[in-house]
């Protein structure tokens, strides 16, 4: 994952010099009509281009986080694989590990604000990154080295209910949209650097959806920008929200929340410079808040939460021995 | 009483409209149905009988919680059946509403969670375009396509009353129900954590 992090960040650098370099600022001395006409240029491309900056549809959703789903499985080294039977055609995912991990992530979701769309969990087969990714239209992934330090089913539960958060709050679509905007703004200038550029500047026109699927070209140039953002991190305001809402989905299934607090703060800290990931001390502390504030309802109202009857269920054997198992990237089948 | 009812349900449908609004319930307001295959119960009771199986976004009033077991909630709905729901089936705000394009018209359309499902646009693949751009990627690329093509195979194979088996296993609350159909098998009866008739998949 590594290794893809710093070719998005390259692209995204590329991109970055082009756009700076019709900076009107950039261009003082060179002239008043000149930096007129550039400054008013860039105005005009703000304008047409923010009406890009739009909740997608759900099919434009369901494109864009496929396409991010394939650049994580792929740089991940793949999804976690059962042991290919003699003469089988194509990947077998592992199925002891897939089934379990979706019956507890399709539990969480179907309680969650975006009930009905269809979430798919998968776990990528790398050893080393303790990670979990989450990408628009419900693709949520875990790393097998974060599956490995699980202590119980509720902290699964945590770490997925966080992922899911982040789909149902849209954290995601936000840097789609910064990344349209930017591509729109990058191709008026020279579309040759924007494959697709066409529909996407035609989509100003329109109601500022697009349709990805129609142009894959497009779509590989919208999900590498996104996946840019999406290398930064998420914001201070974006991970607290999603820690909130992880609780109150673990605490809807009935998992005591603080299962996941001790998973928090047993996780590393995140220190690269470009990260804008608030620090796991502020996490922990805003989450301990936050519970206390799960109290009863009062008499006579309603109250969707209680803290009654919670639990702590452990992971199921045939999980853990799969996950710990041989990391050679084709485990046994724990089915 | 026929005009407070009516009432009720004009004030649960702009309530509807109005995702964002949220407050604490009181006797006699709308609560909006949060999981699929929600059960209405007969009681409290282990033994109860299913009155009826809600979907998400559906409304039902809320007529307090069940004296004995305060986890459960008295209702009634729109149809006018009575009973009890597990308190986490509830919600006093509305799920969200989801953004698909209408198949006559070709306009963006916010869809409630039951018209998304109806609409077709929710039955999740890797997109088209997502594969095309894969395969023609790289060999690598092309293998995450496969991996994840088999993901959602997986996936999508695994129904609601699964995952209601499993949390029963896990001892959770019974939140997700499996469907109608399944429901109406006697022979997939069994008893929940939360002491409910349950199915079993």
């Amino acid at each position: 994952m590594t290794r893809w992090g710093v070719v998005v960040g390259l692209g995204v650098a590329a991109l970055t010099v082009a756009c700076q370099g019709l900076d009107a600022s950039t261009l003082a001395g060179t002239g008043v009509k000149v930096l007129g006409s550039t400054a008013q240029a860039s105005q005009r491309a703000e304008q047409t281009c923010g009406k890009l900056n739009v909740d997608p549809t759900v099919a434009e959703e369901y494109a864009l986080g496929s396409a991010m789903a394939i650049e994580w499985v792929k740089e991940g080294g793949g999804l976690m694989l059962a042991a290919r039977a003699e003469g089988g055609q194509g990947p077998s995912v592992h199925a002891g590990v897939h089934t379990y991990v979706n019956l507890v992530g399709k539990n969480l979701a179907a309680q969650s604000k975006r009930p009905t769309l269809e979430w798919t969990f998968g776990v990528i087969d790398d050893t080393k990154s303790v990670n979990a990714l989450s990408a628009p239209g419900g693709y949520i992934f875990v790393t097998r080295a974060l599956l490995a330090e699980l202590e119980n089913e509720g902290q699964l539960a945590g770490t997925l209910a966080h992922e899911i958060a982040h789909v149902v709050l849209k954290h995601s679509i936000q840097q789609y949209n910064k990344a349209k905007v930017d591509l729109c703004q990058t191709a008026i200038y020279s579309d040759a650097l924007v494959p697709g550029s066409g529909k996407l500047i035609a989509a100003t026109k329109g109601d500022g959806t697009l349709d990805l699927d129609g142009d894959p070209a497009l779509l590989d140039s919208a999900a590498q920008k996104t996946l840019g953002f999406f290398s930064k991190g998420n914001d201070q305001k974006m991970e607290f929200a999603a820690d909130e809402m992880a609780v109150q989905l673990m605490v809807s299934a009935g998992y005591d929340p603080e299962d996941y607090r001790r998973l928090l703060a047993k996780t590393e800290e995140v220190t690269t410079v470009s990260s804008r990931h608030p620090k796991k001390a502020d996490r922990v502390k805003r989450l301990v808040a936050y519970l206390a504030t799960l109290k009863g309802a009062k008499d006579g109202e309603f109250s969707e939460l209680s803290l009654e009857g919670l639990r702590s269920p452990p992971l199921e054997p045939t999980f853990v021995a799969a996950v710990r198992g041989a990391s050679s990237g084709v485990a046994k089948d724990g089915k | 009483m026929a005009m407070r009812t009516r009432a009720t349900w004009v004030a649960a449908t702009m309530l509807l409209a109005l995702p964002g609004a949220a407050s604490a319930a009181k006797v006699g307001d709308a609560l909006y149905v949060k999981a699929k295959n929600t059960r209405v119960m007969e009681s409290a009771l282990p033994t109860a009988n299913v009155v009826a199986i809600l979907q998400p976004g559906e409304t039902v009033i809320w007529d307090g919680a069940d004296a004995k077991e305060k986890r459960w909630h008295r209702v009634h709905t729109k149809a006018g059946k009575k009973g009890v729901v597990f308190q986490s089936n509830l919600s006093t705000t509305p799920p969200n509403m989801e953004l698909v394009v209408d198949d006559k018209s070709r306009e963006r359309t916010q869809v409630s969670p039951a018209g998304f499902v109806a609409s077709g646009a929710a039955v999740k693949a890797l997109s088209p375009g997502a594969i095309q751009n894969g395969n023609s990627k790289s060999p690598d690329h092309a293998r995450a396509v496969a991996e994840l093509q088999a993901l959602e195979k997986l996936a999508g194979a695994i129904k609601p009353s699964a995952v209601a088996a499993h949390a029963q296993k896990a001892g959770l609350f019974a939140v997700v129900g499996a469907s109608a159909e399944d429901a109406a098998k006697p022979s997939n009866k069994a008893t929940s954590t939360t002491g409910r008739k349950k199915v079993s998949p």
